[in-house]
């Protein structure tokens, strides 16, 4: 049939057209059937079956190629196999903890317990009343007939238990799964009985450090099986102890619904507590700090890096990767870590984190306590001291007016402002909320004008804030480090805060005045006040120039000769509006031998002064004409003894608000620019229509 | 092999038979294999085809529309856009089609010049639903 059989034959096509193509070239080299170019020949089809089979192999042996390596696979159960030959066990789905304080009356006895998995209901969220649970058994004593517990954790989730019995010939792997998989692992309790008749248990715990175990260790092992369920199998005897047939594997567990239910924080007793059911329940913390089981993306990207810090704390990374994949089941959304030498000023031997908790603002002093001694401790450097710091939030606050064409769209006004909002907080969760994040008002710019094709343009302002919680009649000095330079003297709306405090007058008696605000005395112009020199120079035979470069405006100088030197550098004018400036000191012409001389301008008004005002009958009052300071430079605004008696906000938050200098806002080591998202205020939108 | 030579066309018969007196299989060739790729064509639905789902016609969906002069029309269209478009052999002369309401089928002659032959062809088809 064929004469020179393979010379048409491609063999690396992928796709059916390149297939079918090289097939057909293939058929050229033959003379027995000569229809293949037409589509209505039998043999056109029967190449087309011939290159729908071939691509239909190739792209299964692509698709079992990919799921070879980490990178590339897509099947979660090719990436958990992976990210088990790394020494890695995805992260379960984590159940949300609340804290309440639990009341009971009308109690006999001297003590009263709750036991552990006490069920409680909460508030429906979305329609769905979530069922949490004690984590732990708590005993307190009781005091006139009362039974008060305090700062109760309860958990998410449905307690649930599982009995296998060992049976070598069925189960010969002695792999048991846990049926549910939406378990949180952290509350996984596994235990053994001798069989069903002889009742003597062992509690077995979750193995962690291979080197340790013996041939009686109780531990068990666990991992994500093929199907995401997640699987208990036992030591073989040498690794761990072994077990033998007939006995009986007791598992019980909490399944969460995750996130689904952040900040429920009302709940009801299911049943009465030893008979008691007269209860008073109060919400202390909502609940929070929860996580969903971990997506493939994250296990492809914290598999490997797990396996880089071999669970030992060195390098930045081990701490960043140890700390977000902490034993405790902590969710934690983002962490900075830097060493001490680094730090302003430096702590040499030291080591500051810190973290940003998901779904909070702040970790409490118990989670920061287990995170360095569960988590840092026992796997960081002998000599260096883990500190965990609280991240310094920045808050961003966005005004935006958007102009849009109404012809361009079906959408109202009201409907366009919706979905600017909506871009900018999705542009504020992507860019913002993380440390080492940076704002950056083009970006910005770019998102709100790519939510709708109608908007013709915006502008947007910012501005910075920092939220404090003053504590109410003690005298104290806050620190407000913004860092990036501020605005000075921005037509009277720079530094300024919200809400209202009251304050005693203490010029006027004591007297107590009540909606008192802070601002920028708007006097505040800085020029260059004085020229101190550092190093005289030499060899100067005519006077020479200087030059004052900075980011204001007019400022002159001329040297004082003596002896060859500059002696000093006297100021004609001032100038205007200087953040920095600059002396330059050059050689006047024809003086060829001057040089080195070097000098450092001071600028007056580089501070701000903040005063404290309020109105009385419609009259401006200043309270306090030197409340405080602003570094324009620095970006520090500070409040020098304040001592409000009460600040107007129910939860006793007081914001301070600056403008930043650039619209370029970054930050470093524990800060971070975030935009508050419980602050209805944080961004606000202006629509106007052109038509 | 050399019997093949002087044909233009050679196709693969769908029968899938033995040659008369060879252990081959059967072939058919020039006007027969033609004849054959349009009838074959005109019974492809469009996506037939795996990735080709331009090769085909509407031809089956028409059949279950109302029998009447307008569906027949667009049958006549179908059949002429499917050979001109996929049978660059044909050249196709003229479409008869008319309705036999009795059998609910249509009746369809073509008639066409199979690449620079002299003497025309002719294919009758009877179209009919058959569910």
């Amino acid at each position: 049939m064929a004469t020179t059989a393979n010379s048409g034959l491609q063999i690396t096509n992928l796709d059916f057209g390149s297939i079918k193509l090289s097939l057909k070239n293939f058929l050229q080299n033959q003379d027995t059937l000569k229809d293949y170019n037409f589509d209505g020949s039998a043999l056109s089809v029967l190449v087309d079956l011939l290159a729908y089979n071939t691509q239909y192999n190739a792209y299964y042996l692509n698709m079992v190629a990919n799921e070879m390596f980490l990178d590339s696979a897509v099947q979660r159960n090719s990436v958990v196999s992976h990210a088990k030959m790394l020494n890695y066990i995805p992260k379960s789905a984590a159940a949300p903890k609340a804290v309440i304080k639990l009341v009971v009356n009308g109690v006999s006895g001297a003590t009263l317990s709750i036991p552990k998995n006490t069920p409680f209901i909460s508030e429906a969220i979305d329609n769905i009343n979530y069922t949490f649970l004690t984590s732990d058994s708590t005993t307190i004593a009781v005091s006139s007939n009362t039974a008060t517990f305090n700062d109760l954790q309860i958990i998410q989730g449905l307690y649930s238990a599982i009995v296998y019995t060992v049976n070598t010939t069925a189960n010969p792997s002695l792999i048991f799964q846990i049926p549910e998989a939406a378990v949180d692992t952290s509350t996984i309790l596994v235990s053994v009985q001798e069989s069903s008749t002889n009742l003597i248990s062992q509690t077995f715990t979750q193995a962690s450090d291979y080197t340790t175990l013996t041939p009686s260790s109780k531990v068990y092992f666990l991992q994500e099986g093929t199907n995401g369920k997640y699987e208990i199998y036992f030591g073989d005897g040498i690794l761990g102890s072994l077990l033998i047939n007939n006995n009986v594997v007791n598992i019980t567990y909490v399944t969460t619904n995750g996130t689904a239910s952040f900040g429920a924080n009302s709940f009801t007793l299911l049943s009465p507590i030893a008979g008691y059911s007269n209860t008073v329940i109060t919400s202390i913390d909502s609940a929070t700090l929860g996580g969903d089981k971990e997506s493939i993306a994250s296990i492809k990207y914290t598999a490997p890096k797990a396996y880089a810090a071999q669970g030992r704390a060195v390098t930045k990374e081990d701490y960043i990767y140890l700390i977000q994949n902490n034993s405790t089941n902590l969710p934690i959304e983002s962490v900075s870590v830097w060493g001490g030498e680094e730090n302003v000023p430096p702590v040499y031997g030291q080591l500051f984190c810190a973290i940003k908790p998901s779904g909070g603002f702040t970790l409490t002093q118990t989670q920061k306590e287990r995170l360095i001694s569960e988590v840092i401790r026992p796997i960081s450097v002998l000599t260096v001291t883990p500190t965990i710091v609280d991240p310094d939030y920045t808050f961003v606050k966005i005004d935006s007016t958007v102009y849009f064409d109404a012809r361009k769209t079906t959408y109202n006004s009201g409907q366009i402002n919706q979905i600017v909002k909506s871009a900018i907080s999705n542009f504020a969760s992507s860019t913002l909320n993380t440390f080492n994040s940076t704002f950056k008002m083009p970006q910005l710019i770019t998102s709100i004008q790519s939510s709708d094709l109608s908007i013709i343009t915006n502008e947007s302002t910012i501005r910075l804030q920092k939220k404090i919680y003053p504590s109410l009649n003690s005298a104290t000095t806050y620190f407000l480090d913004f860092g990036t330079k501020l605005k000075r003297n921005y037509y009277n709306a720079g530094v300024s805060s919200y809400p209202d405090f009251s304050v005693r007058d203490i010029n006027s008696s004591n007297a107590i005045r009540t909606g008192v605000l802070f601002e920028e005395v708007p006097t505040s112009i800085g020029g260059v006040a004085s020229i101190n020199v550092v190093n005289q120079g030499f060899g100067y035979t005519k006077i020479p120039t200087v030059k004052i470069t900075g980011d204001g405006i007019g400022a002159t100088a001329y040297a004082v000769l003596a002896g060859g030197r500059v002696n000093s550098i006297v100021i004609t004018d001032p100038g205007l509006n200087y953040t920095e400036a600059i002396v330059t000191i050059t050689p006047a012409s024809g003086d060829s031998s001057g040089a080195l001389a070097f000098a450092n301008a001071t600028l007056e008004g580089s501070l701000g002064t903040l005063r404290t005002y309020y109105y009385s009958n419609n009259i401006k009052i200043i309270l306090n004409s030197d409340a405080g300071s602003v570094d324009y430079a620095k970006g520090m605004v500070t409040l020098t003894n304040f001592a409000p008696i009460a600040i107007n906000d129910p939860l006793g938050q007081f914001t301070i608000s600056v403008v930043p200098n650039s619209t370029i806002v970054s930050s470093t080591f524990n800060k971070i620019v975030a935009l508050d998202q419980f602050d209805p205020e944080a961004i606000t939108v202006t629509v106007t229509a052109s038509q | 092999m050399a019997q093949t030579l002087n044909k233009l066309y050679a196709d693969l018969d769908f029968s899938f038979t033995r040659t008369p007196g060879k252990n081959d299989i059967a072939l058919s060739y020039d006007e027969m294999a033609v004849i054959r790729s349009v009838r074959y064509l005109l019974l492809t639905k469009n996506y037939e085809r795996p990735f080709q789902s331009n090769i085909g016609s509407r031809i089956e969906q028409l059949l279950f529309e109302p029998l009447d002069y307008l569906t027949a029309q667009s049958l006549k269209t179908e059949i002429e856009t499917v050979v001109n478009n996929f049978e660059p052999r044909v050249n196709l002369i003229q479409v008869t089609i008319y309705e036999k309401s009795e059998d609910n089928a249509y009746s369809v002659s073509l008639e066409f010049y199979i690449g620079n032959n002299v003497e025309p062809t002719a294919i009758n088809i009877i179209l009919e639903r058959t569910r």
